[in-house]
């Protein structure tokens, strides 16, 4: 990949420039974890045992992930693993527990009432007919006040989650994968109060 | 076994501490630097480009130690460098956070590297507007001490040709990013500066260290040494002149002092034994941090100094100063929407500020006096913090989150406190800290001059994002909790008057003449700007005010 390339060339002139440093203490051990490939930073097992939830309460909190950040025309939540990481969090976090808990079973029970059904025993379509009152101010219904805080929370976890993993990191193009060999200068300074920019890129 | 004397004892090792045992030492002075820390490792201690995914709670700390962290700074980049065990109380009604790095080069290993010069409109802020007193000193007195600094750490900056923030010796100055050119013509629109900021950060090699490699980690350490911090830059000149004893883990307790009541001593804990330990010098350093220099002379209580050495004033601990800090404004610019990702916190830096343009040419102009500074920051960072602002869920949630991440743009107020009777530093007569010494207690209240200028940054900094297109959602609810800023000043005042100041224009305490405050305490209050530099170049002068004493015998070489 080009993009890597020029990282790892950049990365060496920055080496090669930093050897002034080298007589100072730590160096070494430095340029060795500079050195480093970052890429295999994430690696997850074939199937994940739940910390937190139930292997049925996982199944939902997986589904919600995925409906938040879909895999469409780029990874989403499901390839960057975000529910395992969902998991692990409120395994550690006392406090979000209950409220996992309490947001699961009103989900489930808002469906039956509603639909007959659970939320996973609902079609795509109906599943995010549910969450659309939930994820809408404009759209907001009365009485499920409970539903919009557990859905907040999960979008809060789901975009911890994914935004922090490699695969998040490409789909915003976040420029912290790469460094820079000058201090990087806005590119249209004949334009400073950008009205004339390319169209929208996405 | 006859004791052993140094020269000079330094107390801490941070900005003050730093300059003066480079300054000593390579000055041949013998000197036992102790440190309430230890000693960091920059290949173990620093995130060293570390992703979040490699670690446990990818950057967001461990939930079940929230209530632990000492603040934004004391995160899982970074484990173990903040201090946990030694406690400090506040008074009733005080709220305060202090986050206090105590390893060896203190917080500069973790600062944040702006560092414009003090001015005259500072140091004569009393005569023009009549509010508290004068500095001892004038512009022209210390400015060729902030060159020689400057010329030592490398600061990034431009020319600007405003006497209220004075110009100094400057590399280069970081670029504008596109977010910059478009608030700065917002700026231009509504008549307030929008100038590159003054930046210890290095955008060409010097002083032996390598320009800044854009990564974007400064604030959990720097693995090249690119912006001034002690242990990388100080510290190697001031071990290399072999003149230097530096103790870690050396928890400083009080003052210790001959039969006339000078000083002639340290006395610390060393914390790995637990046991008291007492080091001899000619004269004593205290560059502590504003607070913690406090602690120290105020529980240096002897038959000469019932209420704290160098107390004859019974200023010692009062006239605490802080910064305001808060978000004036927050909001994005939507003519960077669904544009290229650019990288523009890889300085993770303030690459640009608004220095004070308030009450210049009128101290009274404004409804408050002096002036308060601000940092515009934003555009494509670490992580997407605004992404759960946006609405809905799905595909559409999924690229809006991505047509955002060029537009963020927030607003950060510094703004300066004024000396109030109320704002002080004392000993919690109760309380002990976990080696048996008395805590500081801290009593400190936001002014209401001070919560004018944030009112005001509210109205300006919106007006400015508004003027440049850009669309407001928001600020603050409030400004942060007092000690964020980690620029508190004052306890050691510097004056001409022994009756009014603790120590004179030099640092020197007028009651004890080879004891010197060598940080923010001596200063006497925060201004708009940042406090590093100035402690580094009043220390300057401190320090050479010492040399001066033992060149001409005064104080006489161990």
């Amino acid at each position: 990949m080009a993009g890597q390339d020029l990282q790892r060339r950049e990365m060496l002139r920055i080496m090669a420039t930093a050897a002034a440093a080298s007589k100072f203490p730590g160096f070494a051990k430095w340029a060795f974890i500079c050195s480093h490939d970052s890429q295999d930073g994430h690696i997850r097992p074939e199937s994940y045992q739940p910390q937190f939830f139930s292997t049925s309460e996982y199944a939902l909190i997986e589904r919600l992930t995925e409906l938040i950040i879909p895999s469409d025309t780029t990874p989403g939540a499901k390839e960057a693993g975000v529910a395992e990481f969902v998991d692990f969090m409120v395994a550690h976090d006392t406090e979000r527990q209950y409220p996992m808990r309490l947001g699961i079973t009103w989900l489930n029970a808002h469906c039956e009432r509603l639909l007959g059904k659970a939320f996973l025993a609902l079609s795509g379509a109906q599943q995010v007919s549910v969450l659309e009152p939930l994820a809408h101010k404009a759209k907001h219904r009365e009485g499920e006040e409970d539903g919009r805080k557990f859905f907040s929370a999960i979008k809060e976890l789901t975009v911890m989650g994914f935004y922090t993993t490699e695969i998040g990191y490409k789909e915003i193009d976040n420029p912290a994968l790469k460094f820079y060999a000058k201090s990087p200068a806005c590119p249209h300074t004949d334009d400073p109060e950008h009205k004339h920019l390319p169209p929208p890129k996405w | 076994m006859p004791k052993q004397v140094y020269d000079v004892i330094v107390v801490g090792s941070g900005a003050g501490g730093g300059m003066a045992i480079k300054t000593l030492c390579e000055a041949g002075l013998k000197v036992c630097c102790i440190n309430a820390g230890r000693r960091l490792d920059p290949a173990k201690d620093f995130r060293n480009h570390r992703k979040p995914w490699q670690m446990k709670f990818r950057g967001f700390g461990d939930p079940a130690k929230r209530s632990e962290s000492v603040g934004y700074m004391d995160s899982e980049w970074v484990p173990g460098v903040w201090e946990h065990e030694i406690r400090y109380t506040t008074a009733p009604g005080t709220e305060w956070t202090w986050p206090r790095c105590w390893a060896v080069g203190g917080k500069t290993n973790f600062w944040g590297r702006s560092s414009a010069r003090f001015g005259d409109i500072d140091f004569h802020a009393a005569s023009l507007d009549g509010y508290d007193v004068d500095w001892p000193l004038t512009y022209a007195e210390i400015a060729p001490y902030y060159s020689r600094v400057e010329r030592m750490i490398g600061v990034s900056s431009s020319v600007q040709n405003r006497p209220s923030n004075p110009d100094g010796e400057y590399l280069p100055p970081f670029n504008f990013r596109c977010l910059d050119h478009i608030l700065q013509k917002g700026a231009e629109k509504i008549g307030v500066p929008y100038l590159h900021d003054r930046i210890a950060q290095l955008t060409v090699d010097h002083a032996g260290h390598p320009a800044c490699h854009y990564c974007g980690a400064c604030t959990t350490g720097c693995d090249t040494g690119s912006f001034f911090s002690t242990p990388w830059r100080f510290l190697p000149l001031a071990e290399a002149t072999k003149n230097l004893e530096l103790r870690t883990d050396a928890l400083a307790k009080d003052i210790l002092v001959d039969e006339n009541g000078i000083a002639n001593g340290v006395a610390y804990i060393d914390r790995k034994t637990r046991q008291e330990v007492e080091v001899f010098g000619r004269a004593v350093i205290v560059a502590a941090t504003n607070v913690e220099t406090a602690r120290i002379w105020l529980n240096s209580k002897s038959r000469h100094w019932p209420t704290g050495i160098a107390n004859s004033s019974g200023q010692l601990g009062r006239n605490l100063c802080d910064h305001l800090y808060g978000e004036s404004a927050y909001g994005y610019l939507p003519q960077l929407l669904g544009q290229p990702s650019f990288p523009d916190s890889v300085g993770d830096n303030t690459i640009v500020w608004m220095p004070r343009w308030q009450n210049l040419r009128n101290p009274h102009e404004e409804k408050f006096i002096r002036g308060y500074s601000v940092y515009p920051g934003g555009g494509c960072g670490e992580y997407p913090w605004y992404a759960t602002r946006a609405e809905g869920f799905g595909s559409s949630f999924k690229r809006e989150v991505k047509r955002r991440y060029p537009t963020p743009v927030s607003f950060t107020i510094q703004a300066p406190t004024l000396r109030l009777d109320a704002n002080f530093v004392d000993i919690d007569p109760e309380v002990k800290d976990a080696y048996g010494i008395p805590c500081a207690r801290i009593h400190f209240q936001w002014d209401e001059n001070v919560l004018k200028m944030w009112e005001h940054s509210k109205q300006v900094c919106a007006d400015l994002l508004r003027a440049a297109g850009g669309v407001v959602e928001g600020s603050g609810n409030s400004p942060n909790v007092p000690g964020w800023s980690l620029h508190d000043t004052g306890t050691c005042r510097m004056g001409r008057d022994p009756m009014k100041f603790v120590t004179n224009a030099f640092g020197q305490a007028h009651d004890v003449p080879n004891l010197y405050a060598c940080d923010a305490s001596v200063f006497l209050n925060c201004t708009d700007k940042t406090t590093t530099i100035s402690i580094m170049a009043f220390t300057l002068r401190s320090c050479e005010h010492l040399l001066e004493k033992f060149r001409r015998g005064d104080i006489k070489r161990a």
